[in-house]
């Protein structure tokens, strides 16, 4: 009987508590060559549970966190509430062995409360080319 | 006859359903589960003005921690680094410096075993803590925030914005 007690205020809290959540996988994504010679394409999907952030910002970065050219869609993306996002990345060969990081960053609205606000951001390692 | 029909008809059935258990048996289902981190914002903090020229998410002043939940779904591929405010991002024209302090603790875990050593363990590098995420599971992270005005000089009315931004990083 305890134990069922304790299940149903252990489900009422995690209902009862909206938490807002930011999402990317994969984690450790692959380079795998474009349709464009030169070019290597990687793709990202993105999740969108923070009801208070509508975009988010991607980045590429080498391995000492110094940005790296790369072309998507857009580099901010508007991913509305509860909604996921799938895009390519495209590098440059030339920098298929640098790539270390990508990320994405949320934007946050400018507020009309005295407040801390949370920027959440999640960086997948990019898997080098022949590395299992 | 009539056995001789039912006998046949029974053979069909019984086929029928073998045939049926072999398919059923071999239709796999699949499903793959990636390897992610999912940082979720439970509270985004509020400051309190407990006194002019201070601004604080302390409770006992009346403010409220910002609280970050962090979930990981395998060991040793993350650290998450929480960094607390030093500017605001907005805010009006303030009249002198503003000096910060702030901290991230680890609030709970939802795997004491394995994740109690989580805030021992932590780096801090001026306001960042970092944290390795070496077990599956959630980590609630609270992160406090103080503002005080240079000169004990009042901050001027208006809204005041910071950020605590929370990383995480694949290894």
């Amino acid at each position: 009987m305890k134990k069922l007690i304790s299940i149903f205020v252990l489900a009422a809290f995690l209902i009862s508590n909206t938490a807002s959540a930011h999402e990317m996988v994969p984690t450790y994504p692959v380079l795998k060559q474009s349709y464009v010679d030169g070019l290597y394409v990687t793709t990202m999907t993105m999740f969108n549970k923070r009801p208070e952030v509508e975009y988010y910002e991607i980045g590429v970065y080498d391995s000492n966190w110094d940005p790296i050219d790369f072309v998507s869609n857009y580099k901010i993306w508007k991913i509305p509430y509860l909604s996921t996002v799938s895009f390519d990345i495209y590098l440059r060969a030339e920098d298929k062995y640098k790539v270390t990081y990508i990320c994405s960053r949320s934007k946050l609205r400018k507020s009309e409360k005295s407040r801390t606000a949370v920027s959440s951001r999640i960086c997948s390692k990019v898997k080098k080319i022949g590395e299992d | 006859m009539f056995k001789t029909k039912f006998t046949i008809v029974a053979t069909a059935l019984l086929v029928t359903n073998l045939c049926g258990l072999a398919v059923a048996a071999q239709t796999p289902i699949n499903g793959t589960v990636q390897s992610r981190c999912i940082i979720q914002t439970d509270t985004a903090g509020t400051y309190a003005n407990p006194n002019a020229y201070t601004l604080t998410t302390s409770p006992t002043d009346g403010g409220e921690l910002a609280r970050i939940r962090v979930d990981v779904s395998l060991a040793n591929a993350y650290y998450v680094e929480i960094t607390a405010p030093t500017e605001f991002s907005s805010s009006p024209n303030l009249p002198d410096v503003v000096s910060w302090t702030g901290d991230t603790t680890v609030d709970a875990v939802s795997d004491a075993t394995n994740m109690g050593d989580y805030e021992t363990n932590k780096v801090e590098i001026g306001m960042k803590d970092r944290y390795d995420m070496t077990a599956t599971g959630s980590t609630w992270f609270k992160t406090s925030s103080v503002a005080t005005m240079g000169g004990s000089k009042a901050f001027p009315g208006g809204n005041y914005t910071s950020i605590v931004e929370a990383e995480c990083i694949a290894q």
